[in-house]
């Protein structure tokens, strides 16, 4: 008998008070979707809207957490290919040294960058470390240029270094990233740029959750040159015994193409692995706070719909009290 | 015509040491057996889309994509 009063008696006050869950579908919704002043001043926020809210915060949690596996599963297949890509550049560093150092006049600075976002700050990282490069090699009679790979770098290295761009290359991931695609690239850069060093940025991958911005330099062969005259590693170069009837120059300028495409092909992959991994950590870190959210959420739903019941109930009550009274 | 170091054919025609490579590469896989051969034809694919900039402005892109180096 009660519970029917209150029923008929929870009805007629439906415009005003939440609605229940069966009902929901024919309640109006501009009465409820904002802030209620309730009958005696109470302020709340309308369940309708927390539910809602609820539902649209769970669907982003369940996205993130599978775009986190997407990405953990991305990162397994090509962290090998990066490990054994590390291979290819090492005798390289032990014969021509890297020399970050090296005082040039033309220096090219390649920035490696992702195409898609939502992956942390891996990118904003590496265009800082671009920028500080060309701050630290601007001088009288020394210029600075940017080759641009990925539109992330791209966004934000054309809003103020307009001039100072050479080539931007987008669409680099469309195919398994191979040696192939990356040699390519690496010779038209080549062709296209005049330099006398070139500056790689990228974000070495060390682990799941470590993604250090490095930069390797490698110098053209006529500065090979004039390095290993003044001594130092590259001094020994002539140490070693040329076969094969090519001249030393030759061979230098053979072995700076190759050195720049094998550093190439490792940079790119290393940043498609720190691309991966800040991807997990940053879709993990993002389902932990929709879910934080969502339990925020349900207490200010239980709040709200246990405060529209008490409401409720003191009026019925103290509309039965007057009634007898 | 005569010259001190004895450039390689290659060099000469314009290639840099990279295409010749990539070349040699393609030959090599081009000489594999048939179930071998796809696989590794596929692997070889391009595609990229590059633009050149001149004085702080950007020329049409165009898009690289061959299936193979020939």
């Amino acid at each position: 008998m009660a519970m029917a009063a209150l029923r008929r008696e929870g009805r007629r006050f439906a415009p005003l008070i939440s609605p229940r869950p069966i009902t929901a579908v024919r309640s109006s919704p501009p009465a409820l979707s904002h802030e209620d002043e309730g009958p005696i001043g109470v302020r709340y926020v309308s369940t309708q809207v927390v539910r809602n809210r609820m539902k649209s915060v769970k669907s982003i949690q369940k996205i993130t957490k599978a775009m986190k596996m997407v990405a953990a599963s991305k990162l397994r297949a090509i962290q090998t290919k990066a490990e054994n890509s590390r291979g290819l550049w090492q005798p390289f560093t032990a014969l021509l040294g890297d020399l970050p150092s090296v005082d040039v006049k033309k220096n090219v600075v390649v920035t490696i960058s992702s195409d898609k976002g939502l992956c942390g700050g891996i990118n904003s990282t590496s265009v800082k470390i671009s920028k500080g490069l060309h701050k630290l090699n601007s001088g009288p009679e020394k210029e600075t240029k940017y080759v641009i790979l990925g539109e992330k770098a791209k966004a934000q290295l054309v809003r103020d270094s307009k001039k100072d761009i050479e080539l931007i290359i987008t669409e680099l991931q469309k195919n398994p990233l191979s040696y192939t695609q990356v040699s390519v690239l690496a010779d038209e850069i080549l062709k296209n740029v005049e330099y006398d060093a070139l500056r790689i940025v990228f974000n070495k991958f060390h682990s799941v959750v470590s993604f250090v911005p490095t930069v390797s330099t490698v110098l053209s062969p006529e500065i090979v040159e004039r390095e290993a005259e003044s001594g130092g590693k590259l001094g020994d170069l002539d140490s070693y015994e040329i076969e094969g009837g090519e001249t030393k120059g030759e061979i230098l300028q053979n072995l700076s193409e190759f050195q720049f495409s094998c550093v190439m092909f490792n940079a790119v992959l290393e940043n498609a692995c720190s691309e991966q991994g800040a991807r997990m950590s940053a879709m993990d870190s993002s389902s932990r706070n929709a879910g934080d959210m969502l339990d925020r959420l349900t207490l200010t739903y239980n709040r709200t719909r246990q405060a529209s019941i008490t409401t409720e109930l003191i009026e019925i009550i103290s509309g039965a009290s007057a009634l007898e009274g | 015509m005569a010259s001190n170091a004895a450039v390689p054919f290659w060099r000469t025609a314009g290639m840099t040491y990279i295409t010749y490579s990539n070349i040699c590469a393609n030959l090599v896989r081009n000489c594999l057996k048939e179930p071998y051969k796809t696989e590794a034809l596929s692997r070889e694919k391009v595609h990229f889309s590059i633009s050149k900039w001149t004085n702080g402005k950007p020329e049409k892109p165009t898009i690289r994509s061959d299936s193979s180096e020939e």
